[in-house]
């Protein structure tokens, strides 16, 4: 796999090209120096070896006139010069001492010659040395001449001794004179050779650097190119403030923020920029500091822009000199952050405060009170009837009322006092500085003008209010206050809504109760005071028990049996409907899987579990579902859920939801079916687009069937309804033989009721299985 | 590297044949166009003339010195007596200038030079005239005609 270039812009490539360019001229340096001082070693060498080769030329004809001086009786010593020139002349071939000449100069040392030629001359030098001293030594002693042996291929035809002696002597003479010309020529080739080498180090050497530096120049213009496009080609503003004002500015400032780069020059930035953020600028550019600053300029729309720059300080910088700013707009970002702010501390409904921010306010005016010794007063306000709005008109209508009641709340309270909602038809009030008298003056207000009608969806609607006052003064903490309010409030309304309560510490005792039955559920989920009951639904037409639907019973140890209808509200406010939820599916489905494996139940039998809009509005509903079937072993064919038409048909994003779980739960198979069908406001044609089985007709028609024709008529049409869509219709609470015969008339599928039989334990309803009675005539039951 | 070895072993004989071979051819008495070739040879302290009798004409002479000294060419028309010079180690080439035909000046052992030169018949001599060379043998005779 070839290697991806790595883009490395802060690698010191030059660097690099630097040193191999210094190292480059080093090496070839030291070549070139090295050469010369080994050259002019051997050339001072050869100067010592000429000089000796030149000395034995004089020696020898030294040598012939000491022999003639000899023979006349002269006082000289031939045989010294004799030796002299021998040892020179050995010296000179295989190296050693040449000795010193007398007079003349001292010894000297050699190394022995090289090359061949001149070795085969200082050979032949050395022989005719030799035939010239033993032709000396002859004559001296008078013995003949002639008869003296010649080593060196002469050929000699002169007889005389003299003669002889001197063509020796100059043949000796000759060959010293070459070999030191030999030798000297060979010093001048190696200075040659020497120059051309050094010349060609020298080129090589000066070639490399150019090439290097060319290396160099390219590597930085690249790195320049690099970073230029990157300062360029970035979507960041990049200024660069000096003494003199603005000194660069990158492209991106024209698409940015709209002025061309040269306007920006000097000090035409500044008017661009905003007048108050003038100043944080100047100060950034004569201080390099802060690090972080944030200033505004205005675009070609003449919006302010928000621009949030880094400032580096690079006054000290020669190739800057000046201080940088990297600049990114954060317009929509500081503006969501504000809008985050906003609604972290307000109600996105009505743009009053929310909880966070009252209770914030009251804290400080709490603060202020402590020290100034007033009164303030905390108003707690729960608007009557308003879930009937809800329910009856719609989300959308019931939005429009708590609008319309902030406005008027608002237009009430004087602009020190905070108005805020707390959730759902709740709001507080905070009056800061008043009497009792003036708190209970504006509460009246209030209430008043809620009164007054509201037209919301082309119907006028009015409303009441309970509303909890608490006044208070001195030290306290604002849970307290709210607490108490809240308490105060729930008086108002057990005494009969529409009305106020100033807190007293006697209603304590009620908030006790309510707070109580939460800490008791969450005690009775832990240690299971919670078990299921099942009731039977029967095949009208074959009297067979076709499915059971399990209902939540609570033993409290302290309450006894608590009915569902009192504490299924507190767990669904308090969220604890979740944990009850999953732990009423795990026992049904586990209890429903029992009995297939028992054999007890056909294949087609269902066990229905109630599920709440709580439930199905927060998410994850069908993996809770999906995991439980899993874990149980039971068929998710097995499983029924039944909604309340409510939470089918709700509007807004937890209607979405509650309808996305029932699909992806329908799509796995598992059963659906509405609750309560008939009490709803649906559109009845909604209901086809809704992924159901079956709709349980609500007791309260079932029960009415026999004797009012209109709940006759009503229950006949929704089991054809049912039918018409493909469901099957189930009525509830069926509990006379009267009821059953109307049912069965109306061609009705399913029933439930005391009739056939009570919710029952399990263990119970596992007998009745296993006594092998899949028929359970309503007589039996009874019985 | 054995490769390039054996490589260079095959071309050093290629160019020795080739060398031989010319050296056969040129040792013949015509070097081409009507001239003679006479090939010299000095070393110390002999001459040697190949061959020694050669027709009148146009004569290309080689000589080459095999050392170890420097030597030089000098050929005249011959005398029965080279006159010596006064020190009666060198031949007086200045008495001999009318009859002399060639003059090489000393040259370094292994060096190869030539000379043309117009022979009329007769005797020629061929001598070294390096201090005492010619007293110590160095002189050969060529005979033309």
């Amino acid at each position: 796999m070839p290697k991806r270039p790595e883009f490395r812009p802060f690698v010191s490539r030059g660097r690099r090209a630097i040193a191999a360019i210094l190292v480059t001229f080093a090496v070839f340096s030291a070549l070139t120096l090295t050469l010369s001082i080994w050259t002019t070693k051997g050339s001072q060498h050869r100067a010592t070896v000429i000089e000796v080769a030149a000395r034995q030329r004089t020696l020898a004809e030294r040598y012939v006139k000491e022999v003639l001086l000899a023979r006349t009786g002269a006082q000289v010593d031939p045989n010294n010069t004799a030796s002299i020139l021998a040892r020179s002349a050995d010296a000179l071939l295989v190296g050693g001492t040449a000795p010193s000449v007398y007079g003349d100069d001292d010894e000297t040392k050699l190394t022995a010659a090289s090359g061949g030629i001149v070795r085969d001359q200082l050979k032949q030098e050395r022989r005719l040395v030799a035939d010239l001293t033993a032709t000396g030594s002859a004559l001296l002693a008078n013995r003949s001449v002639i008869g003296v042996p010649l080593t060196a291929h002469e050929h000699l035809s002169i007889t005389n001794p003299v003669g002889r002696l001197r063509v020796l002597a100059a043949l000796t003479s000759n060959v010293s004179l070459n070999a030191a010309r030999t030798i000297a020529s060979a010093d001048d080739q190696n200075v040659t050779h020497l120059i051309v080498v050094q010349a060609v180090l020298g080129a090589l050497g000066l070639f490399t650097s150019l090439l290097l530096g060319w290396a160099l120049i390219v590597a930085t213009r690249r790195q320049t190119a690099h970073f230029r496009s990157l300062v360029t080609s970035s979507t960041d503003l990049v200024l660069v403030l000096g003494a003199d004002g603005c000194r660069y500015v990158s492209q991106s400032v024209s698409t940015m923020v709209g002025p061309a780069e040269a306007e920006m020059l000097g000090y035409g930035f500044e008017a661009f920029v905003h007048s108050d953020d003038r100043s944080a600028l100047r100060t950034a550019s004569t201080h390099g500091g802060p690090r972080e600053i944030v200033f505004r300029m205005r675009n070609q729309s003449g919006e302010w822009r928000q621009l949030e720059a880094h400032v580096t300080d690079l006054r000290e910088d020669k190739s800057v000199h000046g201080v940088v700013l990297n600049a990114r707009d954060v317009t929509e970002r500081i503006e969501l952050e504000e809008q985050l702010t906003h609604q972290a501390f307000h109600d996105n409904l009505t743009g009053l405060a929310n909880r966070a921010l009252f209770r914030d306010r009251l804290d400080q005016a709490l603060a202020r009170a402590e020290r100034s010794d007033r009164l303030l007063a905390v108003l707690l306000i729960d608007l009557d009837g308003f879930k009937q709005v809800n329910d009856s008109l719609g989300h959308d209508a019931g939005d429009h009322l708590l609008q319309e009641v902030a406005r008027r709340f608002s237009s009430i309270v004087r602009s020190s006092d905070t108005v805020a909602r707390f959730g759902g038809d709740e709001f507080a009030l905070l009056l800061e500085d008043v009497t009792e008298h003036e708190a209970v003056g504006l509460t009246q207000r209030l209430l008043d003008r809620l009164a007054a009608p509201v037209t919301i969806a082309g119907r006028p609607v009015a409303l009441g209010a309970s509303v909890g006052v608490v006044l208070h003064s001195g030290s306290g903490h604002s849970e307290e206050l709210v607490r108490d309010a809240d308490v105060a409030m729930y008086a108002a309304k057990d005494a009969g809504r529409g009305r106020y309560e100033i807190f007293c510490p006697e209603m304590a005792k009620d908030l006790g109760e309510l707070l109580g039955i939460e800490h008791e559920l969450r005690l009775g989920l832990q240690n299971g005071e919670f078990s299921l009951h099942y009731q039977p639904e029967i095949d009208l037409e074959t009297a067979t028990i076709v499915g059971a639907e399990a209902l939540l019973r609570w033993h409290s140890p302290t309450r006894g049996l608590v009915p569902p209808a009192r504490f299924i509200p507190i767990a669904e406010t308090t969220g604890l409907i979740q944990p009850l939820g999953e732990f009423v599916l795990r026992q049904a489905c586990a209890q429903a899987a029992d009995w297939r494996r028992g054999g007890l139940v056909p294949e087609s039998f269902v066990t229905w579990v109630n599920v709440s809009a709580k439930q199905l509005g927060g998410s994850g509903l069908h993996t809770i579902v999906q995991r439980t079937l899993e874990e149980t072993g039971l068929p998710p064919s097995a499983l029924g859920l039944e909604v309340t038409e409510t939470s089918v048909v709700e509007q807004g994003v937890a209607g979405d939801r509650a309808r996305a779980e029932l699909k992806l739960l329908h799509e796995q198979g598992v059963r659906i079916a509405i609750d309560d069908f008939g009490t709803g406001f649906s559109s009845l044609g909604q209901l086809r687009h809704f992924p159901i089985d079956m709709i349980k007709v609500d007791s309260s028609f079932v029960q009415g069937a026999m004797h009012d024709p209109k709940d006759a008529a009503i229950t006949a049409n929704l089991v054809n309804l049912a039918h018409a869509l493909g469901l099957v219709a189930i009525a509830e609470g069926i509990e006379s033989p009267g009821q059953l015969t109307s049912l069965q008339s109306f061609g009705c599928d399913l029933g439930q009721g005391y009739l056939f039989a009570r919710p029952m334990p399990a263990e119970q309803l596992t007998d009745l299985l296993a006594k092998g009675a899949p028929h359970l005539a309503p007589d039996e039951a009874v019985a | 590297m054995r490769q390039l070895s054996s490589w260079l072993g095959r071309l050093s004989v290629v160019v020795l044949t080739v060398l031989v071979a010319s050296a056969c051819s040129a040792s013949g008495r015509v070097a081409g166009a009507g001239q003679t070739l006479v090939q010299v040879s000095e070393r110390d302290f002999h001459i040697a003339v190949t061959p020694n009798h050669v027709p009148a004409g146009d004569v290309l002479v080689v000589v080459r010195n095999h050392g170890p000294d420097t030597h030089e060419l000098i050929m005249v028309g011959s005398r029965s007596r080279l006159p010596l010079r006064l020190d009666g180690l060198t031949v007086n080439e200045g008495a001999l200038s009318a009859v002399t035909v060639a003059s090489l000046d000393g040259a370094g052992p292994g060096r190869v030079r030539q000379v043309r030169v117009h022979l009329a018949p007769g005797r020629y001599e061929l001598f070294c005239n390096m201090a005492g060379h010619f007293m110590a043998g160095m002189h050969a005779e060529l005979v033309v005609g």
